[in-house]
């Protein structure tokens, strides 16, 4: 009773929601770049977009935060920007690599093939390039960096994140001890 | 079943779910990334020896706190936003050129935007299947990376930024209620007293 109850109102606000959404047709430009991101960005590409748009918004979100001191304020903007830049350069690196490791080891079987190579290859596959198989390697390579990433968080992004906080923290200070003018 | 049974259902299993649906994948891969990421940053409280027990008692929950602000934040507002998009494909009210001639054609413009109206389930949808597929994906990732853009730079960090600076607030008051309770001083009798040696 509650579940349908509930499933009606979301129903009834999703509708509200479409009626008020104007229909959008898109062009065949923008129909290309539709299905082209489709193709092309997997969960590495998604992860730089991530980093990208994380340098341009987060500093400046711990910069505006009247809550805490400045000196607080300024190691919080250097720890944001070190994080997101090691975050970015590991997890990118970690997602393509495991990506390009299954793709190398999930090909169409043929004869005389080492198996190795088709070792992650479902066996529902015939065509190997299709969207669905591309995506298929996208996803299970994606589930592996994230194996892999519970150990370069460690190893890589800890010590990095940590490196780049004092670094960016001891150039504020200069810049703050000189009065900008470097 | 067999090891090998179960890896290669394993993998029949991510091909159906993943392969038409790469926006679905970045959604939970995105979310079980939060959860190993909050999971690490806990495990390295834990195994931090440099760290006292009465303040892993306070950082631990912290920490947890933290990671479920990313982990909810990311899925709802992620998913959220996927869903609707893809909703909005499937009913017709975003399309590209070739959808919307399909749904002319087949007599179906009155049933744009409908939420029960799907047009997988249309009778000569094999006639733009591969087309709407490849638009939809298209549609289902850029509203996903929308989604997660959304949720990680700019909800969760104003909400972890209030959530910190409350904490901050809490951790100051009770250092200095601390500072303003005097130290006893230990007197030279009751040192000898305590039958310690110097």
């Amino acid at each position: 009773m509650a579940i349908s109850a509930i499933k009606n109102t979301a129903n009834r606000v999703q509708q509200a929601f479409y009626n008020s959404m104007p229909n959008f047709v898109t062009g065949d430009k923008a129909d290309k770049l539709y299905k082209t991101a489709g193709r092309e960005i997997s969960s590495a590409e998604n992860r730089l977009i991530l980093g990208a748009t994380a340098l341009m918004s987060q500093p400046f979100i711990d910069y505006s935060n009247s809550k805490i001191d400045e000196d607080t304020r300024r190691v919080a903007v250097c720890r944001t920007i070190a994080k997101i830049i090691a975050g970015t350069v590991t997890g990118y690196a970690v997602r393509k690599l495991s990506i390009k490791g299954i793709q190398a080891c999930s090909h169409i079987p043929e004869k005389g093939m080492p198996k190795w190579k088709s070792f992650f290859t479902p066996k529902d596959v015939t065509k190997a390039n299709s969207d669905e198989f591309k995506q298929y390697q996208n996803a299970l390579g994606t589930f592996i960096s994230l194996g892999v990433m519970l150990f370069t968080n460690f190893l890589i992004d800890a010590p990095l994140t940590k490196f780049l906080t004092n670094n960016l923290n001891k150039r504020a200070l200069a810049n703050k001890d000189t009065g900008g003018a470097k | 079943m067999s090891l090998e049974k179960a890896f290669s259902s394993l993998k029949s299993n991510l091909y159906k779910n993943y392969g038409e649906n790469p926006g679905k994948m970045l959604v939970h891969t995105g979310t079980a990334g939060w959860i190993l990421s909050s999971a690490a940053q806990i495990m390295a409280i834990i195994t931090n020896d440099k760290i006292a027990p009465e303040q892993k008692t306070f950082l631990i929950p912290q920490e947890i706190g933290d990671g479920l602000i990313n982990i909810l934040s990311f899925y709802i507002l992620t998913s959220s936003v996927k869903n609707l998009c893809s909703k909005a494909v499937l009913n017709g009210k975003i399309a590209n050129k070739t959808i919307k001639g399909y749904l002319e054609k087949n007599k179906l413009t009155d049933k744009i935007g409908k939420v029960d109206f799907n047009i997988k389930k249309t009778q000569n949808y094999g006639e733009i299947k591969e087309d709407f597929t490849s638009f939809k994906n298209g549609v289902d990732v850029l509203a996903s990376t929308a989604g997660s853009i959304l949720s990680c730079n700019i909800v969760t960090p104003i909400l972890r930024n209030e959530y910190a600076a409350e904490r901050q607030k809490k951790m100051n008051d009770c250092l200095a209620k601390r500072k303003q309770t005097p130290y006893h001083r230990v007197t030279m009798n009751e040192f000898r007293n305590s039958g310690m040696r110097v």
